[in-house]
Parts: structure tokens; C-alpha cells; sequence
């Protein structure tokens, strides 16, 4: 496109929030109707910018990507532009290469965003059916109280989003936790990316700390940042760049000086753990220089990294014994130094064993603590902020991994006070907003269930279990038999009564048949699988309210329609909730009737209003209590909105920077606990040394920039889809050499689980022996090479433990042609 | 640096581009026709001394450059086709693009995102959303003319202001 159209004065201007990652950026839409558009003089568009010039850099602009024409429901059609917001102080104007192509994401008859589900579909086995809301809600409804009424609430399955931002949000969490725990009360319950609904960070939680302790200022006002198994500039990036980056560079210096008086201050410093050169550590070098000091750990290691690191600040006596004192469980202080930091054994010995375990010199874990907890002139306690995501989220024992950085955290003191933090960097954004959860803890394996047929309906929601879980192949497996049998006795039942419909379908259930509902915006995987298909609106044709990494909560607002008769998830849940009290009403069970009431919500905020009784700052809502809080406050509160927990201070709302300043822990006690590791390190467990051993290549694998999450969106924006038709796989160039594999052939990464195509990325980034690969692609997941181990405390995948085989498929001459394949971590 | 002396003052003779060539390295699908001038950047035996020329184009306030590449490249003239040149204006901020020879890559100092010279300016890693705009160039006899750009610069409502 050579040109943008402008908005003129009067567009309709809306300030929202990216649908996409933890970070939220602000953003601007305008709509205007199509032939309406502004002009190029300052007062004859909606930016007032004059555009009859050059715009200088770091400006606000229109970019080809930031604008598209949407046809609303009566058909009117729009234009669109959606540009990052300059006074919002989550981004500062700046938009990532996801945020900056929102307008590519809206539904449109005129683009590949048009195979949107636009009506409830039936399958049979002639193919799919459209039907009306009432049909399908009928059916489903019917189904799940058969279900619940032979085999109890259990055989109802689900798995939805459990996140913020697009697909989520607090209206749309509370409704299907509503739903499912609340009226249903079903214990077989699980989360978009994992098999169980549990928390991915209960170690945290067990020592008395939300997930989201920090500001985002804090990271500019930091002395030190340590950054565990996380690419900032990839998938958390304007936090990264309008923060983090700032503090090395000595951008923020003047604020420090500001916040801390007397307290020396420099330019910060940022330690990052990673098994990968990434961007993030390019970047930050090019910015900071030697500031930057990067651990490049082997799999699985970051237990005995991270305690070895506590255990030398422990003897050189840079922990915060204040701190501790007053503000932790002392028993716990001491069984975490016996079993973690391995008290009883020679520093040297356990320095050494920690560099040979994960391939670090002993010398960088030196400087490591030195930089988190070396006093600064004058006996200034360092202030470093300890952060963290999914190589550790995912890594090789949950609970000890997340207990291992939170120890840090709490034996140098560095929470609830300016520049520091023990926080997730996140990947969606947040709304924990749902009803409590009876699941116990271990929470039962879902997966398991599905497979062993205990579960008879499975309800999926805004997600897709054959791209994104673990052994996701024999998920597929398990989906494709078990709904067949289904699949046969509805089309056997073309014309019948939903009655005879219903019992032929539980015939089916109980010959090891199971019933899949597929909610969302698109046709997935799963949908196709589904024998009831649910439409569902998307980010921007709805009102929804989220958090983000600094538990920033902002409305969300409608803009435009969604396609055909696609709802928001909350209407869905509410339909046929409303008609399983009918259906109990009718079948003369009040008892039953009466756990599906109270679904009449009008609007969205009528749930928003209708979650806040729970998270009104007096409950198990420690993080994201929103005491007294309106749409219409939040409206005003535009993209700056407010960070919870709220509390009422005459009457009005005020939030919290920050968790943890000044107030107590989450415990019993009120005390923070360290939580003690029972040995040194874990190991990988008997089943991944066994494909450990067999095989070549470590296979880490995770998120990059320019894809978002399964690539939903991006399979449908051409300039990302062409460039990414299979997952790369970043591989050494001297393991290629020996493979016979050059930048862009098609290779077969395959181990005992399966087998998955992939387009061989050659970098430097990786070591030898090592690859990593882009996580959920439609065209193969590296979830069918995962094993089905979990950790038996949290039930959470070891999703980064993969080992396999590459071999050179053959070259693809059309992808070295119009595909860069230079390397993505060099900053200068 | 060529000043605005070298411009040919070539509104009518200036290209008109395809939609087809312009749809390549953008996000968005549609397109406009716009009418750019002819430029005399240099002559060959200048790019086989300097293998970088800066220059402006379509207009003086638009910095541009000129590189020969190691291996030939998209929309490439010259021996080899390894003659191209782009927009410095990067598509994320508007910070101007260094050239950096021995990595054959064009950076942003800003936010870092980098561009292929060699693959149409794709976009290698980086928080813009589309391509760096390619200049599209042309031989005449032996002096290197640009005559049309592919994408929108930054800070612009239509490359021709």
C-alpha cells in the first residue's frame, strides 16, 4: 500500500488495549465510514497532524498495517485505524510488530480473516450444518445434563482460555467459571496451554506472593534485572523497550536520583539466563554494553543456578538478615538454607558442581550475585528485580523452579519496595476473575480423563489441545475416535427429536463415544473434530476489561460487530445456562434447576459488576480485588486505567503500584515462607534421560516476535504467514554442517512421540546440541514430540524437555528466495 | 549525497508501478498509483568504489541508500543484481537505518529492528510491521536511476508529498 487513509475530525475515537501479549500497550481506534476520510492539513484529520511533510522520527503515524475496512452487521463499511497510544505509560507510543498490526486481525468478507465461524454448526458426517442458537444451545445443553445426570458433573470436561486481553478478559472468565465450577461443578477442569486448572506458579503462591508484585517503573528504576527464562524483546516487548532498556541505558538515571536521594545510583545492569543468545540479550548489549551479562545454561539447570547464586550471596553475608527477620517464617529461612543452598557443604563444591551442571563458568555465577546483591557505596542495599516466565514455568520440576528464584528473591529482600520485584514477565495478559475451583491439589490430568474415555462431553473453548498440550498426538488420536462414534449417531438422526437425538448420543457416550463442543472465532483443529461448533466474538466486538503484567486493569471496548450471529463467550455460557434450568425446571429437579440461576446479565458490565462481589479486596482476591470499580471509572480512566487490588478510601477507588509494599505476605502467618528444594537438583526423570540418551538434539522450543501464540491470527495476515509456512527450528551451523542442512531446507524432526516438519533456521544463537523451535504451528507442534511427563506436585508439563532426531528433508527453493534467513539476534 | 540538482524533472515520464509490485512486501493488499520522479544516483563505476551512496528520494526530505550487496538480491541491477537500494526511514519509529557490510543487514539504532537488503527489505526481527520500502532502480547506460518505490515510507500519507 503506497498510501493510509486519514481519520477526519469527527471519526469515532475509542482508547483500547492489545489483544495480545502480557505488556498491554495502549492503543487508539478510529472509525470513520468509508469514503470520509480526513486530509492531510493538520486541522482536517483526527490526529491533527499536518502530513503535507515528512513526519519526523518517533512520531505518531498511520503505518500500512495500522488501518482496514470492517462491514459492520447492517453493512455499513468502515475505516479502521488502530495506532499505538503516545500517552499511555505502559508504551509510550510505541507499538510492537503484533500490536502495530491489529487492524490486520478484524474480521472482513475481504480478507483471509472472513473464514471467521459465523454461525452455530452441526457436524455430520455429510459435513458441517449450519443451525440456529436456539438448536445448538438445545442440543449441548441437553447433552451435558445427560452427561451429568448418568455419570455425575465430573464427565463434563472442559478446557478454556484463562487469560486477558483478546479471547479473555473478566466477563468472559467469570461467566465460563461460573458455569462450569459453580453450577456444573465439574472437578475435570483445564487451562488453555496446560491439562489441568491449576496455578503455574504455585510455589509462589505456597510463599505468600502474588505472580505480579511489580510496577513496570520498577524496572527503570532498578539497580540490577535478572531475567530467568524469559526474551523480553520478543514476547514481553514494549515493557523491554520503554523500560528495561531505559535503566541500562541511563535514560531513567534522572528518576532514580528523583525516587532515592542520597542512595547511589547508576545506569542498571541485567542478567539474563537463557539458554539462547536471543534478541533480548543482542539488544540490551548494544544498549548497555558490558552492563549485560548473559548465563547460558544447559536444559533443565536453573535450580542449581539459581541456589548456587543464593548460596554465595549467603556466605559473603549480602542478604537482607533484616528483611528476613522481620518479614519471613525464620524455620523456613533455615530449612531453605540446609536443603537448597546445601549449607552443610563447602561453598567451592557447590559452585563447581552448579558450573558443571549448567555449563556456566563458576566466575560468571560469582558475578551474578555480586550484581543482585553486592551492597552499593555507603551500604545501600541493591535493589533488583528478580523476573521470570516460561523456561522456568515449563522447566524441569515446576515447584522447585519457581520456589528457586522466589528464594532469591526473598532472601535478598527484593520485593514490595521501589526497583524491585519477584514477578512473572507473563504471557497474555491476566483476568483471574472466576469462582473457586474444587479441583484439589494435584489437579486432576484432564488429558488422562479424555483419553480414558472418563470424560463424555468435552466442552473447548478459545484454545486448541491438539496444537498445545503435551503428547498433543495422541490427544488428536483420542478426539478423533472418541467423536467419531458421536458423529455417526448424530447423522444417524437427521430430522429426529432433540429427545431421541440425545439418547442416541448417549448410546454412543457409553460405547467410549465422546461429545466435543469447539467454541471460538475460528475453525481450529478441534473444531473440526467438534460435533457442535460455537461462534464467538472477538477482541474489539465486545466490551471486556483485563490486567496486565503490572496488574493494570483497562476496558476493552467495543468497536465493531462481530461476524453473522457470533457472541461474546459470557452470552454463550449465559444461553445455555439459562436453558439447563429450563431443562431441570422441566424435568421436575429443582434442586438442579436452581444451580443454574442467576445468567441474566444484559450487559457486560452487568458480569463485570456481578464477578466484583468476589473480588470486592475481602476475599481469596489478593492480586486483582476491584473494589468499586465501573466501566464508567475505567472510561475515564481511558488507557491508563488503574492497577489493582483496589481498595475504597472514602468511597472512591485507589490502587496499588505495588504488592507486597509495607502489607503482609499471603500466608497464615502473614509472613513470607521460603519454600526448601529436597535436593540439589532433580534430574531430567528416568523417561527423558531415556530420550535424552537416544537422542541428538535438545528440541527448547517457545514463542517468538512475530507470532502470535498458534498463529490464529497471523495464518491470516499474509506478509507473517508467508514467511512462516511450518515452525523454524533454530539449529548450530556446525551440527547443520554434518546434517547436510543449510538455512531454509525442510527438515523431520522427529523422537518416540512423533514425528513434526520444520524450515531450518541456521544461528549462532543456539548452542551446539541444541535447537529451539516455534511451539504451536498449525502445520506441525512441537507438542506431538512432548512427553507426557508433569511435575507431580503442580501437574505441570515439562514442555521444554524434548529430545530428537533432525534430519534434512530437502531444500526449499521458493522459501530461500522470498524468506530472509540472516540472524535475528544482532543489534549492531 | 545527490542534491535535488540531479532530479529529472519527469512527472510524466516518471513510472507508474504495478499493483502487483507493490503488494509484495506489505502487509496490506491495496494499493495506489502515484507518479515518482527519475533520479540519477550515480554510475556504476561509483557503487564499485564505494559500495554505499547515500542519496534522498522521492523528495529531499526522504534519506535513502544505496548498496552493493555480496550475492545478488531481490529487485537487484547491476553485476549480479546486486545493486539495490531502500528507504532509511525505518517503518517502526522513522529512526534511520545503518548499513552494516559485514552482516549484509540494515539495523535501526532505536528499537533494533533489522532488514534484509538481499529479500526486498523484509523485515529479519523487529517491532516494525511491514518491509523497509525498496527503491526501485534501473540502468541507463551506466548510471543507476531510481524511478518508483515500493511500500510506504515512514511518516507519510503517500510516498509523493
Amino acid at each position: 500500500m503506497t498510501s493510509v487513509s486519514l481519520p477526519p475530525p469527527n471519526a469515532e475515537r475509542f482508547d483500547t488495549v492489545c489483544q495480545f501479549c502480557i505488556v498491554g500497550c495502549g492503543y487508539r481506534v478510529y472509525r470513520w465510514p468509508v469514503g470520509q476520510d480526513g486530509d492531510s492539513s493538520p486541522l482536517g484529520n483526527a490526529l491533527g497532524i499536518d502530513f503535507r511533510g515528512q513526519l519526523p522520527a518517533l512520531q505518531q503515524w498511520i503505518a500500512p498495517a495500522m488501518q482496514s475496512t470492517v462491514t459492520d452487521s447492517n453493512g455499513d463499511r468502515y475505516n479502521i485505524a488502530i495506532i499505538p497510544d503516545e500517552n499511555c505509560s505502559v508504551n509510550q507510543g510505541l507499538s510492537s510488530v503484533r500490536g502495530g498490526g491489529l487492524a490486520q486481525t478484524l474480521y472482513s468478507p475481504d480478507r483471509a480473516t472472513s473464514d471467521r465461524l459465523h454461525t452455530p454448526l452441526l457436524r455430520l458426517n455429510s459435513g458441517e450444518k449450519p443451525i440456529p442458537w436456539a438448536e445448538a444451545s438445545d442440543l449441548g445443553a441437553s447433552v451435558v445434563k445427560a452427561v451429568i445426570d448418568r455419570w455425575g458433573p465430573d464427565a463434563v470436561g472442559m478446557k478454556f482460555f484463562d487469560h486477558g486481553g483478546g479471547g479473555g478478559g473478566f466477563e468472559n472468565n467469570w461467566a465460563v467459571g461460573r458455569l462450569f465450577f459453580s453450577s456444573i461443578g465439574t472437578r475435570t477442569a483445564s487451562i488453555h496451554n496446560r491439562p489441568a486448572y491449576n496455578s503455574e506458579v504455585h510455589a509462589a503462591a505456597d510463599a505468600g506472593l502474588v505472580p505480579l508484585t511489580n510496577a513496570y517503573a520498577d524496572a527503570r528504576l532498578s539497580d540490577t534485572t535478572l531475567i530467568v527464562g524469559a526474551n523480553p524483546y520478543e514476547t514481553q516487548t514494549n515493557y523491554f523497550l520503554a523500560h528495561m532498556i531505559p535503566n541500562i541505558s541511563g535514560a531513567s538515571l534522572s528518576e532514580k536520583k528523583q525516587a532515592f536521594g542520597v542512595e547511589p545510583v547508576d545506569k542498571g545492569r541485567i542478567i539474563f539466563v537463557d539458554p539462547r543468545r536471543t534478541m533480548s540479550v543482542a539488544s540490551a548489549e548494544a544498549a548497555g554494553g558490558d552492563r549485560v551479562l548473559h548465563l547460558q545454561i544447559e536444559p533443565g539447570t536453573d535450580i542449581i543456578l539459581l541456589n548456587a547464586i543464593a548460596r554465595i550471596i549467603l556466605d559473603k553475608r549480602w542478604h537482607d538478615i533484616g528483611f528476613i527477620r522481620r518479614r519471613a517464617e525464620w524455620q523456613t529461612f533455615e530449612a531453605y538454607q540446609r536443603s537448597s543452598l546445601s549449607v552443610d557443604r563447602l561453598l567451592a563444591t557447590v559452585v563447581d558442581e552448579a558450573a558443571a551442571l549448567t555449563g556456566v563458568k563458576s566466575e560468571k555465577i560469582y558475578l551474578a550475585a555480586e550484581w543482585i546483591a553486592a551492597p552499593k557505596m555507603g551500604g545501600f542495599r541493591r535493589r533488583t528485580l528478580l523476573h521470570y516466565e516460561k523456561g522456568l514455568i515449563w522447566g524441569v520440576k515446576n515447584y522447585e523452579n519457581i520456589a528457586s528464584i522466589v528464594g532469591l528473591g526473598l532472601l535478598t529482600g527484593n520485593v514490595g519496595r521501589p526497583g524491585t520485584g519477584i514477578s512473572r514477565l507473563g504471557g497474555h495478559q491476566e483476568a483471574y476473575v472466576r469462582p473457586p475451583y474444587d479441583g484439589g491439589r494435584p489437579a486432576r490430568n484432564v488429558d488422562e480423563a479424555v483419553r480414558r474415555g472418563e470424560v463424555k462431553c468435552y466442552w473447548v473453548g478459545g484454545c486448541n489441545p491438539i496444537l498445545t498440550t503435551l503428547n498433543s498426538r495422541s490427544m488428536k488420536q483420542a478426539l478423533i475416535e472418541r467423536t467419531s462414534l458421536v458423529q455417526d449417531a448424530i447423522s444417524h438422526t437427521e430430522g429426529k427429536s432433540t429427545g431421541v437425538r440425545v439418547a442416541r448420543i448417549v448410546d454412543a457416550l457409553k460405547e467410549g463415544g465422546m461429545f466435543l463442543i469447539g467454541q471460538d472465532i475460528y475453525p481450529t483443529e478441534t473444531t473440526r473434530l467438534a460435533q457442535l461448533v460455537l461462534p464467538a466474538a472477538q477482541w474489539g466486538e465486545m466490551n471486556l476489561t483485563s490486567i496486565n503484567g503490572e496488574r493494570r486493569l483497562r476496558l476493552y471496548p467495543k468497536f465493531m460487530d462481530p461476524p453473522g450471529v457470533a457472541l461474546p463467550d459470557w452470552r454463550i455460557i449465559a444461553m445455555f445456562a439459562k436453558r439447563l434450568n429450563q431443562l431441570y425446571t422441566k424435568d421436575r429437579n429443582p434442586l438442579m434447576a436452581s444451580k443454574f440461576l442467576d445468567y441474566d446479565w444484559k450487559t457486560s458490565e452487568d458480569v463485570f459488576i456481578h464477578a466484583r462481589y468476589q473480588y470486592d479486596g475481602s476475599k481469596n482476591d489478593s492480586m486483582e480485588g476491584y473494589a468499586g470499580v465501573t466501566y464508567n471509572l475505567l472510561r475515564q480512566a481511558g488507557n491508563e486505567g488503574i492497577q489493582t487490588p483496589t481498595r475504597l478510601v472514602n468511597g472512591t477507588p485507589v490502587g496499588t503500584v505495588r504488592m507486597h509494599e509495607g502489607g503482609s505476605f499471603y500466608t497464615r502467618t502473614g509472613k513470607a515462607r521460603f519454600i526448601a528444594a529436597p535436593r540439589p537438583w532433580p534430574s531430567y526423570g528416568a523417561k527423558l534421560e531415556r530420550q535424552k540418551s537416544k537422542y541428538r538434539f535438545w528440541v527448547n522450543n517457545g514463542r517468538a516476535n512475530h507470532i502470535w501464540q498458534t498463529l490464529y491470527h497471523h495464518q491470516r495476515i499474509p506478509y507473517f504467514w508467508e514467511h512462516n509456512p511450518v515452525p523454524f527450528i533454530e539449529m548450530h551451523p556446525d551440527d547443520a554442517l554434518e546434517l547436510a542442512i543449510s538455512s531454509g531446507d525442510l527438515v523431520k524432526v522427529s523422537n518416540d512421540l512423533g514425528s513434526v516438519d520444520a524450515m531450518a533456521y541456521l544461528t549462532m544463537a543456539v548452542k551446539r546440541g541444541h535447537t529451539f523451535m516455534l511451539f504451536g504451528h498449525p502445520a506441525g507442534s512441537v507438542g506431538d514430540l512432548v512427553s507426557d511427563h508433569v511435575d507431580p506436585d503442580t501437574t505441570i508439563p515439562y514442555y521444554k524437555g524434548v529430545w530428537a532426531d533432525v534430519k534434512r528433508i530437502r531444500a526449499m527453493p521458493q522459501w530461500r528466495e522470498r524468506m530472509s534467513f540472516l540472524p535475528r539476534n544482532i543489534a549492531t | 549525497m545527490v542534491d535535488r540538482r540531479n532530479f529529472i524533472k519527469a512527472s510524466v515520464a516518471g513510472a507508474v508501478l504495478p499493483a502487483a509490485q507493490l503488494t509484495q512486501n506489505t502487509l496490506a493488499s491495496t494499493s495506489a498509483e502515484q507518479v515518482f520522479p527519475v533520479l540519477n544516483i550515480g554510475t556504476l563505476a561509483e557503487v564499485e568504489s564505494q559500495n554505499v551512496i547515500e542519496f534522498s528520494y522521492p523528495d529531499s526530505a526522504s534519506p535513502a541508500i544505496l548498496i552493493r550487496l555480496e550475492e545478488a538480491a531481490t529487485g537487484g541491477i547491476g553485476p549480479n543484481n546486486s545493486i539495490v537500494a531502500y528507504s532509511r526511514l525505518c517503518t517502526h519509529k522513522g529512526c534511520p537505518v545503518g548499513y552494516r557490510p559485514g552482516r549484509q543487514l540494515l539495523i535501526c539504532p532505536c528499537h533494533w529492528s533489522t532488514f534484509d537488503p538481499a529479500r526486498a527489505g523484509t523485515m529479519v526481527i523487529g517491532q516494525a510491521s511491514q518491509s523497509l520500502p525498496q527503491v526501485m532502480l534501473r540502468l541507463d547506460e551506466d548510471v543507476i536511476q531510481a524511478y518508483g518505490v515500493t511500500g510506504l515510507i515512514y511518516g507519510r500519507q503517500t510516498n509523493i508529498i
